[in-house]
């Protein structure tokens, strides 16, 4: 059996899942673009990890190691391990309470309805969907890379291959399917995570041997860089910011909104370090030993889908590709769906549906947002094919955390107003976009020796609070609705 | 017990910073370079201190929170 078909059958088996759930699914927006509010701990957590875990945890971490050595891990997962569990018990369990106490679909509704402005809404529903388009684009060129690695299948082919069976799925079976399919996508990227590490591992002669190779590596520079954290100190640090993005994707909100109580979140706080643990390190270590067998100008992308495929057998090597790919596509569906949700409820319904359309023609115009915005994304991505996928991860990431003030401004601070949210967007739009060539070009940049996520959020907090305290705060009795007791 | 926990998660966040390893190859239990094992101690940690902070730090007023039935209108 080819890998090519493993993975075809691995494909195959989530679309029946998505079959399956559309015989549970009621015929109602709410149920659609929430499950009822229904998710219990383990899926919800099986749901906010397979959602924040993407090409960027795989490809991502393990071509960049190949490229920086183990400092990767520091960078991203262990200050992930750190700041994802804060943000979902400071900011996940609180907006799930207003959430549920007010009716909000989307996050667009819960700023629009706290900051009273459509005009907010306006502004932040196309930064929002660009920042959608960029985390959706990694997860395409890692899918296309990883099919054409592990499969042989050409690129073009494997991105759109990946792409349809994700919109299929997620149209099928809304937030329960995609919740469904997260959670069997979670297990699978686990397990297959760890079966690939075991194989690889023992081809290369075992975990000591491997690092022997690295360690004695002909070109000492690399040997040095590969097992050492040394990398700028600044930049080091301001890494931890990078994660603070999760508090601000739409998809991971509408993930939190389908809990059925508060409490569901606690597995989800304490277990995400372990899980991130069980994830990373393999990847990084794989990126690590590639030094030693890859020749050093292989793309990053490319890396853990070469050491797979050199190292496993061709039924492993399928059972693996489908592994990695179930990480991509567990993000991906999360964002199509609320890619869905943002058009319908907060664009269409709320400036352009004069009447209220039916609750079909609702769920089918956001249908129709979706596929234009995955075409789109589907011929970038052909262009982009050699961007590395950490490096868009990292400005992806740089553009939420930096409109984290509006969210956390608006759960906290009472004085917090309308002119302070749109005037903190301005501000990240004009500076993300202004920067996007530079920041995408290999290896990034710099602004004042640290990443410029410090200077963007400094820039975006310094406007939100100066613009709130200038103008005329909130009334009373509007605050009242959200620092009552209860969800305050 | 509420202060401990806080305690350690703001120490995690600080030794993050590796301090002791920052350009030291030695390699640990034969295969994992000091400074990744460190790291990884640090993720560990991080599991222990939020298990802690959901036990002695959660805020379990939330699932009381009041619906207001007339938003509840914009599910249906």
């Amino acid at each position: 059996m080819t890998p090519l078909t493993i993975i075809v059958l691995y494909l195959c088996l989530l679309l029946g899942v998505a079959v399956l759930s559309n015989v549970f699914l009621k015929k109602t927006a709410g149920d659609f673009f929430l499950a009822s509010r229904s998710i219990g701990p383990f899926m919800l957590f099986m749901s906010l990890f397979g959602t924040t875990m993407t090409a960027f945890s795989l490809t991502g971490s393990s071509g960049f190691t190949f490229k920086n050595g183990i400092v990767t891990y520091g960078l991203m997962g262990s200050w992930s391990a750190l700041v994802h569990p804060l943000i979902f018990f400071l900011v996940g369990a609180k907006v799930w309470a207003l959430g549920k106490r007010h009716g909000y679909l989307t996050q667009l509704s819960y700023l629009r309805d706290r900051y009273q402005s459509s005009f907010l809404t306006l502004l932040l529903f196309p930064l929002l969907v660009g920042f959608i388009m960029l985390y959706v684009l990694m997860g395409a060129i890692g899918a296309g890379s990883a099919l054409q690695g592990i499969a042989g299948l050409e690129y073009k082919w494997g991105v759109a291959l990946v792409s349809s069976v994700v919109l299929v799925y997620v149209f099928f079976g809304g937030m329960r399917g995609t919740a469904w399919a997260n959670t069997m996508q979670t297990l699978v990227f686990l397990i297959m995570g760890a079966v690939a590490f075991v194989v690889i591992v023992s081809d290369l002669g075992g975990p000591q041997e491997a690092t022997r190779q690295v360690v004695e590596h002909a070109n000492a520079e690399v040997a040095k860089r590969a097992v050492r954290t040394d990398f700028n100190k600044g930049v080091f640090a301001s890494y931890c910011l990078i994660p603070i993005s999760v508090g601000m994707f739409p998809h991971l909100f509408q993930h939190w909104l389908t809990a059925k109580k508060a409490s569901n979140f606690k597995l989800s706080v304490a277990a995400f370090p372990f899980c991130i643990l069980i994830l990373w390190a393999p990847c990084v270590l794989i990126g690590m030993w590639a030094t030693a067998s890859l020749p050093l100008e292989v793309p990053g992308n490319e890396v853990l889908p070469r050491m797979v495929s050199a190292h496993a057998g061709n039924v492993l090597s399928g059972l693996i590709g489908a592994g990695i790919l179930a990480a991509m596509m567990s993000s991906m569906d999360s964002q199509f769906l609320c890619l869905g949700s943002m058009f319908t409820n907060d664009f269409y319904l709320h400036f352009i549906a004069k009447d209220r359309p039916s609750e079909r023609s609702v769920v089918w115009m956001g249908r129709m947002f979706v596929i234009s915005i995955v075409v789109a994304t589907y011929f970038i991505a052909l262009y982009c094919h050699k961007k590395s996928v950490f490096g868009l991860g990292v400005w992806c990431f740089t553009g939420f955390t930096s409109l984290f003030p509006i969210l956390v401004g608006g759960l906290y601070w009472k004085r917090s107003n309308k002119y302070g949210a749109i005037a903190s967007v301005v501000v990240v739009a004009c500076m993300w976009l202004y920067y996007i060539d530079r920041a995408l070009e290999p290896g990034g940049f710099l602004l004042l020796g640290v990443l410029p996520v410090v200077l963007m959020l400094a820039a975006s907090t310094l406007a939100f609070v100066v613009a709130s305290l200038v103008t005329p705060p909130p009334d009373e009795a509007h605050i009242a609705k959200f620092f009552a007791p209860g969800p305050g | 017990m509420k202060l401990f926990t806080i305690a350690l998660i703001a120490l995690l966040f600080m030794v993050h910073q590796d301090f002791w390893w920052w350009d030291d190859s030695t390699v640990v239990l034969g295969f994992l370079p000091v400074g990744l094992a460190s790291q990884m101690v640090i993720t560990l940690g991080a599991g222990i201190g939020w298990w802690l902070a959901t036990e002695y730090c959660w805020p379990k007023q939330l699932d009381d929170s009041p619906i207001d039935e007339s938003k509840k209108e914009s599910e249906r």
